[in-house]
């Protein structure tokens, strides 16, 4: 994908899309809203921006929503077996580690990401750039 | 490869790493199995300390309901040895089901029932709750995990009592006692003994007078007995049944009369 000639501020901007979902990585693991709130709160403040912060601001916010899904299952099975509603068997423990794995693939691509674009360099990640090049036309 | 079919690829994978993970023995690999069994065990030992001095080994009182056990489970194919049955001294209408695999008899419940078939439907019942983990999952609900390795660390302090409180006198969810009451059942079909002794046990009591102080913990621990009896009925007609003679007609004789001289003593 082509993008016009790109300004030390867009690159700043579009790199801190990426920083702002990595903190909500931290603090939102146990809490999968958390991630989509702070990502979607960046992606308002620079709907206005250049098309290159625009993108990767959408980008960011649409790798969130499979995360949002698959911790919000894994939270909720949490919650039911510190309440002993359910025991905790090798299902859930494999799909803890599961969502751990993705969250992981997720954080490292992400702070690949925001190294790159503060470079000003595009990153189009498998599957969410796709997305993002249907969300975010020219 | 077009958006939709990537999201499936997704999926697949997510499911697949999932399910090949699942094949790992985790809780025994992370050792969870073992500190839940040892837990409980230490549980069991714990709160049996606070009866065992109530204990009442007499043979002719004990005997009958640890034959009855013991043909419920090898009609059943549980492994009697595991399970531990002790009857107590107290006058109280009542049987409850303890971490540890133990059931407790109160001698006022031998005392109210009216045949072995009776006894059978009462031993099947807690052994049902036991077979299907109620004591704990109760427990873990109640007061949590960290709560119940303290108090069986020896750390509990006051809430020992309160673990027992819970256990005695207070009764499980609904969907507890009809799983129970519905393992009971089969466990008496396969006994050969016929479950409308459990139904009929439950409707007495049911009715029995809540005044009387000896009825107060059935009641409370048991509600709903009337209804409960119904399905229990409705269940056994759906089972085959090959009813069996359960006791020699003596062994309950003379645990009826060994009941009546302990009653005189007291």
């Amino acid at each position: 994908m082509n993008f016009p000639p790109l300004s030390e501020h867009d690159c700043e901007k579009a790199s801190n899309s990426y920083l702002m979902s990595l903190m909500a990585i931290v603090v939102g693991l146990p809490l999968p809203i958390v991630n989509l709130l702070a990502t979607f709160g960046f992606y308002l403040g620079n709907r206005k921006g250049s098309h290159f912060v625009r993108w990767h601001c959408t980008q960011a916010l649409v790798s969130q929503f499979s995360l949002l899904f698959m911790n919000s299952a894994g939270f909720w099975w949490s919650v039911a077996i510190l309440l002993g509603k359910k025991d905790p068997d090798n299902s859930y423990i494999a799909y803890m580690v599961t969502v751990i794995l993705f969250n992981l693939a997720d954080f490292i691509a992400t702070m690949y990401s925001a190294i790159h674009t503060r470079k000003g360099n595009h990153v189009h990640w498998w599957l969410y750039g796709d997305i993002t090049n249907r969300i975010c036309p020219k | 490869m077009k958006i939709f079919g990537k999201i499936i690829v997704l999926i697949v994978l997510f499911i697949s790493i999932w399910q090949m993970l699942a094949l790992v023995p985790w809780t025994k690999t992370l050792g969870l199995e073992e500190a839940r069994v040892s837990t409980e065990e230490k549980l069991g030992d714990l709160i049996w300390q606070q009866y065992k001095d109530r204990e009442n080994r007499e043979p002719a009182l004990t005997e009958p309901a640890h034959q009855i056990l013991s043909i419920i489970c090898k009609a059943n194919h549980i492994e009697t040895e595991n399970i531990k049955l002790h009857v107590i001294d107290d006058i109280e209408v009542n049987a409850f089901a303890m971490p540890g695999q133990s059931i407790i008899v109160n001698r006022g419940l031998l005392e109210e029932t009216q045949d072995p078939g009776e006894l059978a439907g009462v031993i099947a019942h807690e052994l049902a709750h036991l077979q299907h983990n109620h004591v704990m999952k109760k427990l873990l609900r109640e007061f949590g995990l960290s709560v119940l390795t303290s108090v069986a660390s020896g750390r509990g302090g006051g809430q020992t009592a309160e673990v027992m409180k819970i256990l005695g006198a207070t009764a499980y969810d609904r969907k507890f006692e009809k799983e129970a009451d519905l393992s009971a059942v089969e466990y008496m079909v396969a006994a050969g003994v016929s479950p409308e002794h459990l139904a009929n046990f439950l409707y007495r009591l049911g009715k029995a007078d809540g005044n009387q102080e000896k009825y107060l913990r059935w009641i409370r621990t048991h509600p709903d007995s009337g209804e409960r009896a119904a399905y229990i009925l409705d269940h056994a007609r759906k089972q085959q049944q090959n009813i069996r003679p359960l006791l020699a007609d003596s062994s309950w004789q003379q645990m009826k009369n060994a009941l009546e001289l302990e009653a005189e003593e007291d």
